[in-house]
């Protein structure tokens, strides 16, 4: 199946599922309430891109939302790929760092918020933080696996063609990885976007994970869902321009 | 071979622990050859009997447990360019273009572009690259790719080129072409050539000796001197009485050392698939 034809299929299929909840929210099929229709959030959007939520304008809440993510994942890349590589390239390195990594990475990030507050107070550096554990976690586990599945005879082509020490890792080893580092960013991106919400749970007053949590307790499930809407299509753009640099960067992926 | 021979393997042992399993492998046990400085030797034998091990220790990926390798009369260093090696798959570096591949050793080692700009097109039209250069590995087809490793192989100019079954991936005409376009290039470059193969008729189309091994451990159990002149051409080669009686009696040494008992291994696993890759239907 074509990717056009992929494309049109998915597009039919979420007009489909919007239009049956426009239906069943019109014919109060379902409460309101509890699930407003589609057009319902659309007059929200225009109404909080308006007049803001509780202050602060709904682009200034997605703008710092994206800031907290997009910073904490930069730092958590700047981190996490350096450190994956030398535990997959020094086997000694990697059996000192990988019992804590393994420890921590599947614990559920919640978890930590009391821990951070009390250690990094209530500011913006516990809510970065939180999201670049998560997200820097992953992407050491991704990283240090995927050095090790480079082929012998591949590195010893490298070696064979003079390649040796940092050279073999900078010119066969590291472009060798690329396609597969760009699949543990995407995953770990995702997983980063995930602990948004807990982040911003953190004495927040604006962002919109805040905004989720916020309308929740206000019975406000249009903006509940506005906010979902707006943070599920953000990650899901946010993947795309990374599957994108991923073509443009190591465009020979899946194919050799 | 009057002059003392470029390649020296001498009572070469080369033993493999493997720890898990508790056991030691004896891949060669000792092995001796000399290869003469612009010969085409073809190491033949049966599956497993350590063929590529030899090259292996001649690239400077292993070393011998016991025993003497030279080239040039030094014993071998790390891995360098001055030794080219062309792997049975293609391990071209599909993130460089086919000129950047060509070029690899060359750029790295931080030699200038006017001297390896003209070599690299050399190859390329010696290949039948041309028109390929900017190309994407992905792009090529098998045979190709393979050309591509030859030619990065060739670029640094090797004292030597060691093939390990470079050909075997491919299809029998593509494979045909390929052991024609080796031939026709090294008429121009008289390089010397170690090339491992499994395969009776590519090792009597090629080369100007074939050295037989025993199954594992492996040693040289023959010698044979392939009389025909160069230029060769594959079709009047295999029509001569002789190839055939060639190929015979090799084919028999083959089996002889196939069914040989094999006490390689301190420990337990057979290497039984050696007859099953010189089936008596031959």
């Amino acid at each position: 199946m074509n990717a056009s034809r992929r494309f049109l299929i998915g597009l039919a299929a979420v007009a489909g599922v919007t239009l049956a909840w426009e239906i069943a929210g019109r014919t109060h099929l379902v409460e309101p309430l509890l699930l407003p229709p589609p057009s319902e959030i659309v007059t929200t959007a225009i109404d909080l891109a308006r007049d803001g939520y509780r202050g602060t304008a709904l682009w200034q809440h997605l703008a710092l939302s994206l800031a907290r993510a997009l910073g904490a994942f930069a730092a958590a890349t700047l981190v996490g790929v350096p450190l994956g590589l030398a535990m997959g390239a020094a086997p000694g390195f990697g059996a000192v760092l990988d019992p804590f990594v393994q420890f921590l990475r599947p614990l559920p990030k919640l978890a930590l918020i009391p821990l951070v507050i009390l250690w990094f107070g209530i500011g913006e550096t516990s809510k970065v933080l939180l999201i670049f554990i998560s997200a820097a976690l992953s992407i050491i586990v991704g990283t240090a696996a995927a050095v090790s599945t480079v082929q012998r005879q591949r590195i010893r082509a490298g070696r064979a063609l003079g390649a040796h020490g940092l050279a073999l890792f900078r010119y066969v080893i590291l472009p060798h990885i690329l396609p597969e580092l760009f699949v543990t960013l995407r995953l770990s991106f995702g997983i980063g976007w995930t602990t948004l919400i807990a982040a911003e749970m953190i004495a927040s007053d604006a962002g919109i994970g805040w905004m989720v949590v916020n309308a929740g307790s206000y019975l406000r499930t249009d903006v509940v869902m506005l906010g979902i809407v707006i943070l599920g299509g953000t990650g899901y753009a946010l993947d795309l321009a990374l599957v994108g640099l991923q073509r443009w960067a190591a465009p020979w992926s899946g194919r050799a | 071979m009057t002059t003392s021979p470029l390649i020296v393997l001498e009572n070469v042992e080369k033993r493999f622990e493997d720890r898990r399993a508790r056991r030691e492998t004896i891949a060669l046990d000792g092995l001796s050859l000399g290869v003469g400085e612009g010969e085409f030797v073809c190491l033949l034998g049966p599956s497993g009997c350590g063929k590529s091990t030899v090259l292996d220790l001649l690239a400077g990926f292993e070393h011998p447990t016991r025993g003497r390798v030279t080239i040039d009369g030094k014993p071998v260093g790390r891995p360098s360019p001055d030794r080219g090696i062309v792997f049975q798959e293609a391990t071209l570096f599909p993130w460089l273009s086919v000129i950047d591949n060509i070029t690899f050793a060359s750029r790295l080692a931080g030699r200038p572009a006017s001297e390896y700009r003209p070599r690299a097109q050399e190859l390329i039209e010696m290949m039948g690259l041309r028109g390929f250069e900017h190309y994407a590995v992905y792009e090529l087809s098998g045979g190709m790719r393979q050309r591509a490793a030859i030619a990065r192989a060739w670029i640094s100019q090797p004292l030597l080129l060691l093939m390990d079954e470079p050909f075997g991936a491919l299809d029998a005409q593509t494979r045909l072409a390929m052991q024609e376009l080796l031939l026709a290039a090294r008429e121009q470059r008289r390089s010397t050539v170690l090339f491992v193969t499994h395969d009776i008729e590519e090792a009597l189309f090629l080369s100007d000796r074939i050295a037989v091994m025993s199954g594992r451990p492996g040693r040289i159990v023959e010698e044979i001197i392939v009389p025909y002149p160069r230029p060769r051409a594959y079709q009047e080669i295999v029509a001569m009485p002789s190839f055939g009686e060639l190929k015979r009696s090799i084919l028999a040494t083959l089996r002889e050392q196939a069914a040989r008992p094999q006490h390689a291994t301190t420990g337990s696993l057979p290497h039984g698939d050696d007859l099953r890759s010189y089936p008596r239907s031959h």
